[in-house]
């Protein structure tokens, strides 16, 4: 039997889209080309300030200007003396009523707005090292009360400095993976000599108190010593005063977080856990409904509530601490007590058990493949029903069932118990293709659109204390020539779509959009934002590293207005109307701007009530195609419904072909001139040897300048030589798998004509 | 071994029926009159003792050999009976002529046999079973009287080198009789450089003087016999107790008449404790400044030094990454490699107590990213090699046998193993977002194990301790934590204690460290006790053992023996050298040539000593020739200490040390142009490597070394300063080579 090695595996890529519809590819990679900013050096700044930074990233071509997801923070071009902007070179400024946070930043590209970075603001002093700083002998001073913007190399150790005082207390933060860094940090504070004093290796803080007057180092490195660009950090060094609580640099919040907190919840629980609190004797006695805050601590913590109800009751339980980014595994248990006859100690029995909060879809597997979203929606937090049987004292009991051994006192929850609520939180991310292969570099991608082009956000919900109603999908203010069609999430249903399209003509444009779900409960209009998550890296393998998803702030979306996408579907009417049980024809017009492999494309159908329609081959030769809707076999019901079509492709695309044409016309332009340059040299080293002594030197002069000028034409040359051979290559068609959505049409289903 | 099997009504009903057939279910007068044999007291017991039941024979796993199966060392006599009786139809016993059965005749080789003859004709063991199957080969009833204790006469006593000692094994049984069985049992020396023992219970003490202790075993019993071995030489002088150590070691040395070594000098002690504790020489500056420092605490000041410095977390990280299997089987395993490793060196850093340490392991939960000892769930997965590994290393018992039968030598059951393994029925694990990484998690429920013989579930006990009941929502492996940890945990201590001890002296005071069992006592009860209670009572502090042990004068002795105790390789009256470790003498290596090792993926000037897993073994035939683990094994005996051709091979002309010799920024090269006089430079570097001034006839034989001319193969001579730095080559490479300089002695 072969031995199929990863590396085998991802040359003989082979995709299916959806469930199911496995078309065997050959493809090089996944997902058309998009912009992606990378990195922003520094990485952030102090309220207040101006400063420059450089930022680097993937198909940044053209970039118009760098975007914030707040005005307070606004960035120019940095232009050389001459005037001209310095190419990925910007100045910033961050006004002085900007609050410390984290904020999302985009460059605008020639394909449309980028992918995210975070870029957080402080009130410290921002510092760099100035050189390298590998070894103790080259450690950089670090000031007290500043954030050092830097990033590890491979195999490398960095070296700071500091200079404290006996019994100062201080604290060593370095934030890393919440601002979207790759750098798993261990951080190291030593003394004079580099000998190790305190180790944090898992993103925690460094308090620490000086025991002696004199200088101590700092070294941070990755875990397994990996470096480069993407394993940037910001070293927080600032005093303390002593017994007040730590406020860490800021960091994004967990996709997961989007189901917390409830509508309506405060902010500050109402009640607090009290120890002892651990069970036997020692509980905690409280009333329904309740909103406790509590701590897993120490080790091992249990912490026991007992409460009295009565016969029918219904409460709902729900508890967040995962989802407050903690690495904690809620479980709760309730009981009815049992009072112990004849002086017999109590007994108690087993009610319910709740822990994980399910994600509401399949998420994709740890495995080499990729076969469901990689974005876990779900929580190891906890949210269930508990129904009353009987009158009684009942106890619950709250534990971490990853707290058996750790004493951390930071790790905290928040308990509510109360009566049904009915409600929902969605969430969002662009839908990807599942792939059978460790390819994840499609994960990072932004909602920027080439002319012509649809694309689906996947959107999930979690559900509340029994609400079951269908929840649909919005997305307003979007830029000119953009149209957004939710695909509502059905009834008792988690799955829907938003599929976002952008005209052909579309201009180019931006827009931050709103982005919501909506519901009809108890009468009533519920709209929540729906949150969208995305990747932070785009990783080419799975297996390689871990890809870390994450909230972003706001929801974007642009049109590159300059490129168009290789397929365009549209039905050739916005509306079909049809009565149960008939077959509906769809014509579909196919436009397409690139050459794909194969002849034709496996669709699949999308939208409430139609997803059972079988799987068809949409031609890629034919410039239209009909597709009929067995409305019968479909068993579809009078309504309104949105539909569309989607599935797997492979474009022969290619990178900026109008590059090539432009490259080729300053080749060529220099080519001609350090031809006619030549023809001059040659003409002025004749006039040399003929001129009269006289004239000898004045004419060997002109020479030495003409000379001067052919050798910097000549270098031009070869730079603009160089240029068209990378446009040439870029523009070289290269298979690309990617997602082919159509345009979104309506149908609506009249009932049968009464005869 | 692993025979699992239940009993089948059916063969019993036909047993029966044989048995009536043959007229022997009922017994005449006069068989009744004589002493009826017992199967189980008397014939299973000849089994044991000529070996028919041993794993390597009739007990082998699947059949035992030649389609006759007994059971491993006759722990199931019901089916050892059954085997005898019901198979080879029926031909092992003849009740009409029992002379002709088949177990008495390939027995006693009067028909060829495998096992040769192990039963002679005429033996005391052949009239038994040949009695038994007279009386009518019956199995024992449920009245019959059953083992309930073995002794050993005498128990202990002062035996003079040469001497010899008979040993008597009485059996006592259930209706209070009690047999002499000396015969029958089997009798095993622990140490058999110091003592034989013959088959009938001689024992035969030799020319090497200590404790010795004779195990005997008796069906499944198991009796010790301890000798003192007195050299009896004069003890005239002691160093001075330091502490409870010396007083425990010196007082044996005193009771033994073995008389110590002195404490060694400040350069041996220097470097000697800087490789025990930093795993590391000592750099030339602090070489001068100990031995310029005149104060009379400076030793002391020197072991607080290195257990503040991290060379220690890392020396004794690599100790225990090793047993705790830190393996790389894959690349993925990069990450949670790294980061067990990392939490095993933080740990010692920090000075965690160590029965926390074993806590956060045993009990782990969560991923290997948050909580790193989780790791060792991925690497051990299976329950049953977790209480394995649990018990041999943290506890320094070995299980194994008792999962498929009573231990041989020990007091575990089956019960005792799968009660055990209960404690470890409750992890639970779900996927987490890494390829072959699972999250650990505590599983609500009641925690028991399945006896694979008995179908008994059985709930959790630690080892014969009986445990309150764990309630299902209660991690039995906390639990398990709370029991090692008690004050009175009679293991937990001891095995880490002894394993220490045997990191210090090479030799644990039980041998194998990881084997503590009643029938292999310690060489010194006295001091194991008095460490055990230090440790207890520092609240599981191993700085604090460290320097208990490394400020004795027992560990501060010489290592040159003296006239009286070349002999002595167990009671500690002079230091134990001991070759350096692989990763230790690579590490000096680059020290003393002044140059460093690379390794893939790690900062430049890593030591070798700091490795987090075993993967660099792959890429450095030094490490794999000198012996570095693998990680395979709960056992420090996977440490490959012994020397080997290969090893010698390698010192004399490994392309990698030719070139540190000759690093073009090495010693060599950088003496050569060194331009002090060529003595200071020569001091230097034994400095260097022995942290200790040459002696006069060292430092003449290197100056005149170092000054020979050197001519080329065609006879030209070499430029002067060419030819010294080749010479510094040479003379570094000797130095290397050397005894002292590859042993810590």
């Amino acid at each position: 039997m072969a031995i199929i090695t990863p590396s085998r595996f991802r040359i003989a890529l082979v995709w299916a889209f959806l469930v199911g519809s496995a078309l065997p590819v050959a493809a090089q990679s996944v997902g058309l080309p998009t912009p992606r900013l990378l990195t922003i050096t520094p990485m952030g700044g102090r309220i207040g300030t101006t400063f420059d930074v450089v930022i680097s990233g993937e198909y940044l071509d053209q970039v118009e200007g760098l975007l914030f997801s707040d005005a307070r923070i606004q960035a120019q071009p940095k232009r050389n003396p001459a005037g001209t902007p310095i190419e990925n070179h910007f100045q910033i400024t961050i006004a002085p009523d900007c609050p410390v946070g984290l904020y999302e930043a985009r460059v605008m590209t020639r394909l449309g707005v980028s992918s995210s970075r975070i870029f957080p603001v402080g009130t410290l002093a921002e510092v760099s090292p100035t050189k390298p700083n590998h070894a103790l002998e080259t450690a950089f001073p670090l000031p007290l009360n500043s954030v050092c913007n830097a990033a590890v190399a491979a195999r490398m150790i960095d070296y700071y400095t500091f200079t404290a005082k006996k019994g100062q207390r201080l604290i060593v933060d370095c934030a890393t993976r919440g601002i979207d860094s790759k750098l798993k940090a261990t951080v190291i504070i030593a003394d004079a000599a580099g000998r190790d004093i305190l180790v944090e290796r898992r993103g925690g803080v460094l308090d620490f108190t000086v025991p002696n007057d004199g200088n101590y180092v700092i070294k941070v490195h990755e875990a397994t010593y990996k470096g480069g660009n993407a394993y940037y950090y910001r070293l927080g060094l600032w005093e303390q005063a002593a017994k007040t609580p730590i406020v860490r640099q800021p960091s994004v919040s967990p996709v997961n977080s989007f189901s917390w907190p409830p509508a309506g919840l405060p902010a500050q629980a109402a009640l607090t856990e009290v120890e002892p609190n651990n069970g036997g004797d020692s509980v905690q006695k409280i009333t329904l409904p309740c909103d406790i805050a509590g701590r897993f601590f120490p080790a091992a913590d249990v912490d026991v509530y007992e409460f009295s109800a009565k016969k029918g009751e219904i409460w709902w339980i729900e508890a967040a601490s995962e989802r407050l980014d903690l690495p904690t595994d809620p479980a709760i248990l309730v009981q009815r007590v049992i009072p112990g006859q004849n002086g017999k100690p109590a007994t108690y029995a087993d009610v319910l058990e709740l822990s994980d909060i399910p994600s509401p879809v399949k998420v994709s597997s740890n495995g080499y493949a990729y076969d469901g979203p990689p974005y876990n929606a779900g929580s190891s937090d906890v949210l269930g029903k508990l129904e009353i049987k009987e009158d009684g004292i009942y106890r619950l009991q709250i534990s971490d069932l990853f707290g058996g051994t750790r004493s951390v006192p930071d790790h905290v929850y928040r308990l509510v118990i109360r009566r049904a609520a009915p409600d929902f939180a969605v969430v969002g991310w662009a839908l990807h293709m599942e792939l059978r292969n460790g390819d994840r570099n499609a994960l990072s991608k932004p909602i920027a659109l080439r002319g012509g082009a649809t694309k689906a956000l996947e959107v999930v919900a979690i559900r509340r204390d029994g609400f079951n109603g269908p929840i649909t999908l919005k997305m307003e203010g979007l830029p000119p020539g953009v149209t957004a069609q939710g695909l509502t999430i059905p009834a008792g249903q988690s799955r829907g779509l938003m599929l976002i399209s952008a005209k052909t003509d579309a201009p180019r444009g931006y827009a931050n959009v709103r982005f919501t779900g909506q519901a009809e409960i108890d009468g009533k209009t519920v709209t929540h934002p729906c949150r969208v998550a995305s990747m932070s890296w785009p990783i080419p393998d799975a297996w390689g590293e871990f890809p870390s998803p994450r909230l972003i702030a706001d929801v974007p979306v642009s049109v590159s207005g300059i490129e168009q996408a290789p397929l365009t579907v549209t039905a050739q009417k916005p509306v079909f109307e049809a009565r149960v049980g008939e077959k509906l024809a769809i014509p579909l017009t196919i436009r397409r701007t690139s050459e794909f492999s194969g002849a034709a494309i496996k669709m699949k159908t999308v939208g409430a009530g139609f997803e059972r329609n079988p799987v068809f081959d949409l031609p890629l030769k034919a410039d239209s195609t009909t597709v009929t809707l067995d409305l019968n076999a479909l068993k579809v019901a009078p309504g309104e419904y949105h539909v569309a079509f989607l599935g797997g492709g492979v474009v022969k695309y290619s990178h900026q072909p109008d590059m090539v044409a432009q490259a080729e016309k300053t080749s060529k332009k220099m080519l001609a001139e350090v031809k006619s340059l030549e023809a001059v040299v040659k003409q002025v080293s004749a006039d040399v040897q003929a001129a009269p002594p006289m004239k000898k030197d004045e004419t060997k002069k002109r020479l030495e300048t003409v000379t001067k000028k052919m050798k910097a034409a000549t270098t031009e040359l070869t730079a603009a030589q160089k240029e068209l051979e990378q446009a040439k290559a870029a523009a070289k068609p290269r298979d690309i798998a990617d997602i082919m959505v159509c345009e979104p049409f309506t149908i609506r289903v009249l009932p049968v004509e009464k005869k | 071994m692993f025979t699992h099997r239940t009993r089948s009504p059916w063969r019993w009903t036909r047993l029966l029926g044989l048995l009536a057939v043959a007229g022997l279910l009922t017994v005449s007068p006069a068989q009744a009159a004589e002493r009826p044999v017992s199967f189980t007291n008397d014939v299973v017991p000849i089994f044991t003792k000529v070996g028919c039941n041993l794993g390597s024979c009739h007990a082998k796993a699947n059949g035992g050999r030649n389609g006759f199966e007994l059971s491993l060392l006759g722990f199931e006599p019901r089916e050892d009976y059954e085997h005898i009786i019901l198979e080879a139809r029926g031909r092992r016993v003849m009740f009409e002529n029992p002379d002709k059965s088949l177990l008495l005749l390939k027995g006693s080789g009067q028909i060829s046999h495998g096992g040769g003859t192990r039963i002679p004709l005429n033996s005391e063991n052949y009239a038994t079973i040949r009695d038994w199957i007279r009386q009518g080969a019956r199995m024992d009833g449920p009245q019959l009287a059953h083992l309930v204790d073995l002794e050993v006469t005498p128990t202990h006593g002062t035996l003079a080198r040469r001497a010899t000692q008979q040993l008597q094994a009485i059996a006592r049984y259930s209706d209070g009789t009690r047999r002499d069985v000396t015969k029958l049992a089997l009798f095993e020396s622990n140490d058999a450089a110091m003592a034989e023992v013959s088959s009938g219970g001689l024992v035969k003490i030799l020319e090497l003087p200590g404790r010795v202790a004779v195990m005997v075993r008796f069906q499944g019993r198991v009796a010790v016999f301890n000798a003192a071995v007195p050299l009896g030489a004069a003890v005239t002088t002691l160093p001075p107790a330091r502490n409870f150590v010396d007083e425990a070691v010196f007082s044996n040395l005193k009771e033994l008449g073995i008389p110590p070594a002195p404490v060694c000098d400040d350069a041996t002690f220097l470097r000697r404790v800087t490789l025990d504790i930093a795993g590391r020489l000592p750099t030339l500056a602090e070489t001068d400044a100990f031995l310029a420092d005149t104060s009379s605490d400076k030793r002391d000041r020197w072991i607080d030094n290195l257990l503040q410095s991290p060379d220690y977390a890392d020396f004794f990280a690599n100790k225990w990454a090793a047993v705790l299997k830190n393996r790389r089987d894959t690349a993925g395993d990069l990450d949670s490699n790294f980061a067990f490793y990392a939490w095993i060196r933080d740990s010692l850093l920090a000075n965690k107590p160590y029965d926390q340490f074993v806590r956060e392991l045993l009990g782990a939960t969560g991923t290997v990213e948050d909580n790193p000892p989780v790791a060792w769930y991925k690497r051990v997965k299976d329950p049953k090699t977790q209480i394995e590994d649990i018990a041999q290393l943290f506890l320094g018992v070995r299980m194994q046998c008792a999962q498929c039968h009573h231990h041989p030598f020990e007091r575990w059951s089956q019960d005792d193993y799968y009660a055990f393994a209960a404690f470890f029925s409750q992890v639970g694990r779900k996927p987490s977002g890494k390829q072959n990484e699972d999250l650990i998690f505590h599983k609500r429920g009641l925690a028991t194990a399945t006896n694979i013989k008995t179908q008994a579930a059985l709930t959790p006990a630690a080892l014969g301790d009986p445990m309150a009941p764990i309630t299902p929502g209660e991690d039995p492996r906390l639990k398990l934590a709370d029991w090692m940890g008690s004050p009175k945990n009679p293991f937990f201590a001891k095995a880490l204690v002894n394993r220490y001890w045997k990191h210090f002296f090479q030799r644990g005071l039980i041998e194998p460290e990881d084997d503590i069992r009643d029938s292999n006592p310690p060489s010194n009860p006295e001091l194991l006790a008095a460490l055990e209670k230090q440790f207890i009572t520092s609240g599981f502090d191993l700085k604090a053992l460290v320097r208990v042990i490394t400020r004795s004068n027992a560990y501060q002795l010489s290592s040159v023996p003296n006239a009286e105790n070349l002999g002595d390789h167990q009671n500690y009256s002079r230091y134990y050298p001991r070759r350096l470790q692989a990763e230790m003498l690579l590490d000096a290596i680059d020290h003393l040539a002044g140059t460093r090792t690379d390794f893939a993926n790690l900062p430049p000037g890593t030591r070798a000593i700091a490795l987090p897993d075993n993967s660099y073994n792959r890429s450095s035939t030094f490490l794999r020739v000198f012996g570095r683990p693998e990680a395979q094994s709960v056992c420090e005996c996977e440490r490959v200490q012994t020397s080997s051709l290969a090893q010698s091979l390698h010192l004399l002309n490994a392309g990698d040390l030719r070139a540190k010799l000759a690093h073009p920024t090495g010693r060599a090269a950088q003496l050569a142009k060194d331009t002090r006089p060529l003595d200071a430079r020569v001091r230097e570097l034994y400095r260097i490597a022995f942290a200790r001034e040459p002696r006069p006839d060292e430092l003449k034989t290197a100056l005149a070394y170092l000054t020979e001319p050197l001519t080329t193969a065609t006879g030209q001579k070499i430029p002067e300063p060419q030819a010294l730095r080749e010479n510094l080559q040479d003379l570094l490479w000797a130095l290397m080579t050397t005894k002292e300089f590859l042993f810590n002695h």
